[in-house]
């Protein structure tokens, strides 16, 4: 788990504002460079990104290996928790917008909280536009609601 | 999103004029410079990680177009090589014909292909590569075609009124080419037996509508020469040609010979 505390400046004052980033990492996850990847009981994959990593093509590729091991003949929606992102390469987010590759994926919910991760995510709808249905959510249980229709027709 | 920029510290403001640095640089087309993340969660290092991927997606834009239009020129270079290949195997064709019939018809043929050969090697000389400037193409076609006919004592003089200013596309060049090509022909051709004369071409253009004017000051059509019975190849292909261009051909002839084309 990862926590991170900001401190804002309202003004004149100072506030202490404490974020809880990331998500339960349970101990089957798949360790790789940048991420955690593992499969949720609900059917939903999961993948969280490390704290304060710049993700190049080599951690996107070696994810959606991981993401495509987590079931061999079906598709699933895949929750994506960026909030710690610092950074993703040029070649990432293509290599992420799903055009010229089979994936398992077949939606995406993305949680951002951080202001990198919600200029990444929205720079990602906008100009690498991926090719299954995404979203960007600021709560998990928000994404995981959405997500779950596509467990029902994932196959 | 708005910003209060009251809130902004004096820090805050280093790093505002450093992300300004780099767009900056980014206008100039130079993607070298990067916006420094700091990891603080900043509202300054969200704006700065974006402009940092829009200048990734700049730069590759760039590279595509850049590759792309080295690509068309290539293309350009080819098919104008490949025209010549045509024309020189024509040339060579000729060597041993004596008919002169026939040596008219190669040379004819070889004309057309040049005059279309031209508009490619323009092309992909040009900085825009998709337009290309009349009065340049006409003064380089009218010498080709001049050079073709062999004309050793002859003074035929080329006159043009055309603006340095007059653009078209390979859509609207070809059929140009290629009408100049016949119309210059046949003057060069029929209009001088005394070998002396001038061809004058000329441009008119009048918001999107154009007239473009080939004439001599020559012998002129015969008087019982009649365009619908004496199906000539050229006059034929002129007709055609400004079909093309969804225009309407006029051919007179008193002092010499006018072809008007408005298009």
């Amino acid at each position: 788990m990862y926590i991170k505390i900001c401190i804002i400046l309202k003004g004149n004052e100072r506030t202490l504002s404490l974020y809880l980033y990331s998500m339960q990492i349970p101990g089957t996850a798949i360790e790789l460079r940048a991420y955690y990847t593992w499969m949720g009981d609900d059917g939903i994959g999961r993948t969280c990104v490390k704290p304060n990593v710049d993700i190049t093509l080599e951690d996107a590729i070696s994810n959606t290996r991981a993401v495509t091991a987590l079931y061999v003949d079906r598709k699933f929606p895949l929750l994506i928790d960026s909030r710690s992102v610092k950074s993703m390469s040029y070649e990432a987010r293509h290599h992420f917008a799903v055009r010229d590759r089979e994936t398992k994926a077949n939606a995406f919910g993305i949680i951002i909280g951080s202001s990198i991760s919600r200029v990444l995510g929205n720079f990602y709808l906008g100009i690498n536009k991926p090719s299954v249905p995404t979203r960007l959510f600021d709560k998990e249980t928000e994404a995981i609601q959405w997500l779950k229709q596509f467990v029902k027709n994932g196959n | 999103m708005e910003i209060d920029f009251s809130r902004i510290s004096l820090s805050d403001n280093t790093r505002a004029n450093e992300i300004l640095e780099v767009i900056l640089s980014f206008a100039r087309q130079d993607f070298d410079k990067k916006v420094k993340i700091i990891g603080d969660d900043n509202l300054l290092d969200g704006i700065g990680s974006g402009v940092n991927m829009l200048g990734e997606e700049l730069q590759h834009s760039t590279i595509s177009l850049k590759e792309k239009e080295q690509l068309l020129k290539e293309i350009h270079h080819r098919v104008k090589n490949n025209m010549q290949i045509i024309s020189s195997l024509l040339s060579l064709q000729s060597d041993g014909v004596e008919d002169e019939k026939v040596l008219s018809l190669l040379r004819e043929s070889r004309n057309r292909i040049n005059s279309m050969a031209l508009v490619h090697e323009m092309l992909y000389k040009s900085h825009n590569l998709s337009q290309i400037a009349l009065k340049e193409y006409i003064e380089s076609l009218s010498v080709t075609v001049r050079r073709s006919y062999a004309l050793p004592d002859s003074v035929i003089e080329f006159c043009y009124d055309i603006g340095d200013d007059i653009y078209f596309d390979i859509d609207k060049m070809i059929p140009i080419g290629l009408i100049l090509n016949e119309a210059i022909s046949n003057s060069l051709k029929y209009a001088f037996p005394d070998k002396k004369g001038c061809i004058n071409i000329s441009l008119e253009s009048k918001e999107t509508k154009y007239t473009l004017i080939i004439s001599d000051n020559g012998t002129g059509l015969r008087e019982d020469f009649d365009v619908e019975l004496h199906s000539h190849l050229g006059i034929q292909l002129i007709h055609m040609l400004t079909e093309q261009l969804d225009g309407k051909v006029t051919l007179e002839s008193k002092a010499g010979v006018n072809y008007s084309i408005c298009f």
